[in-house]
């Protein structure tokens, strides 16, 4: 008699537990099988695209060579029309979609090696070892004041539309990430460049002083690759 | 009789032990995780980058389709020198645009950064202002009616006075935006974070306004050496 009530306890006990767990378990998997799936889809949707873009892009690049081809083959007998094909190719030379070359400067600017968290002494603060958007940002300003004719920071060339960004601490330019080390280009006179950069009082010192590392080469050839993006005319028009 | 009793009670009791830490660690780790947080914020930050590259896909097939269609106007059009004349002239007058060599007109907005007993505006404020203004998608951009082109500079003289493309400008300083006027406004006054709350929470004075037919000049060339044109850059291919 005293058995079997504690075996039907028992069974009532032991059944309510395995159902509570199997209810959990099955809870876990249903949750993260649908977020994880959604996401994996968000993914593919992301790839795609990405390569429709890519793909665009690549024929973008190819119909621009051509229209500059035909351009020039058809104005190439009356000096007038040559003459305004030779202004196009200026313009878009000076829009940043075509790749340049020429005499002046490559600087290399890295965040201090030693900007860890155990190296950081109490007061100091990490943020200020490593390079800032707006610290490109100035570079970039500099260079222009000494006469660039054209920049450009890990392989983003620095268009009239081009932002200079950072989101969290990821930093953009042209809507593409960079990271340190930043490798930053210019066309220009090599001597100016460089002194408007390097002297005393100057960006770098300041940069140096937080143990973030720069180099400057002054350069005979420097190439800078061209603008693969857009530049957008849609809410401005020409007036006389 | 008694032994049997005692066994039974201690493995009940061990079994309940069991499924009772078993639930436990389940409930903990349910907790800890919290595993439609991090996905969800990951979701969003998929959904911004599809967002963006689906932007970038139909700028570049917009103007793939306009390079195209001039490719085949030269190829059927260009047969006497006047037609040509006509489609480089076209041409010329887009580029010229999009360079800073025409005035230009259009949507916008217009902000004015003016000096105050306590705060002086400075070179810095306005080359932050520029690249927010940048990043929301302007195509035309002026302070103090001189054109921002790609190689413009904005540097300090004095605390009151700063070059924009080497002319002196003082306060009050009025740059002007063409673009998508919602967007640029929306952008620049974004609760806290934006530039104009940023900016006045330091206690610079800042106001402004959108305007539907904003004017900006072209970049006035007199007087100025290079800019808009190149002594050490070649094209290669």
């Amino acid at each position: 008699m005293n058995k079997n009530k504690i075996a039907i306890v028992l069974g009532i006990v032991c059944t309510i537990l395995t159902i509570a767990i199997v209810i959990q378990i099955n809870t876990i998997k249903r949750t993260s099988s649908t977020v994880s799936g959604s996401s994996s889809e968000l993914k593919d949707e992301v790839l795609k695209w990405k390569e429709k873009y890519d793909n665009a892009a690549i024929n973008l690049e190819n119909a621009k060579e051509e229209l500059s081809n035909i351009r020039e083959s058809s104005s190439k007998n009356d000096e007038t029309a040559s003459a305004k094909e030779r202004e196009i190719t200026l313009n878009n030379n000076l829009l940043g979609f075509t790749n340049l070359e020429g005499k002046g400067i490559e600087l290399t600017v890295k965040d201090d090696p030693n900007a860890k968290s155990e190296n950081i002494a109490p007061y100091d603060d990490i943020s200020l070892h490593i390079v800032h958007d707006g610290d490109l940002r100035s570079i970039v300003n500099e260079l222009k004041n000494a006469g660039a004719e054209a920049i450009s920071i890990n392989e983003q060339r620095i268009v009239t539309t081009t932002a200079i960004t950072c989101i969290g601490n990821v930093i953009k330019i042209n809507d593409e990430k960079v990271s340190s080390p930043f490798i930053i280009k210019a066309i220009g006179f090599p001597e100016s460049l460089e002194s408007a950069l390097n002297r005393g009082g100057g960006y770098l010192e300041r940069l140096n002083e937080a143990g973030i590392e720069t180099t400057i080469k002054k350069l005979n050839k420097v190439q800078i690759t061209k603008y693969n993006g857009v530049i957008n005319s849609k809410y401005m028009k020409n007036i006389q | 009789m008694k032994r049997d009793k005692i066994t039974i009670t201690i493995v009940i009791g061990l079994v309940c032990t069991i499924l009772v830490a078993v639930m436990l660690a389940q409930f903990r780790t349910i907790e800890e995780t919290d595993i439609i947080g991090i996905e969800t914020s990951r979701e969003e930050e998929l959904r911004t980058m599809i967002a963006s590259w689906k932007t970038r896909y139909e700028e570049t097939e917009e103007q793939l389709q306009e390079t195209d269609q001039k490719i085949n106007e030269y190829k059927d059009k260009a047969i006497s020198n006047d037609e040509t004349k006509a489609l480089l002239e076209e041409e010329l007058n887009k580029t010229n645009m999009l360079v800073g060599k025409t005035n230009v007109t259009g949507e916008g907005v217009i902000i004015t950064l003016t000096n105050n007993e306590y705060s002086e505006i400075e070179y810095t404020d306005l080359i932050a202002l520029v690249n927010e203004l940048k990043l929301a998608g302007a195509e035309a951009i002026s302070i103090n009616d001189n054109r921002i082109i790609n190689m413009t500079d904005i540097v300090n003289v004095n605390s009151s006075t700063i070059l924009v493309n080497e002319e002196r400008i003082i306060s009050p300083y009025v740059v002007k935006a063409i673009g998508n006027q919602k967007y640029l406004s929306s952008a620049l006054s974004l609760k806290n974070s934006g530039y104009i709350d940023k900016y006045t929470s330091w206690g610079k004075t800042i106001s402004m306004e959108e305007g539907k037919n904003i004017k900006i000049y072209a970049y006035n060339q007199e007087g100025k050496k290079g800019s808009m044109e190149f002594k050490y850059a070649k094209e290669v291919e």
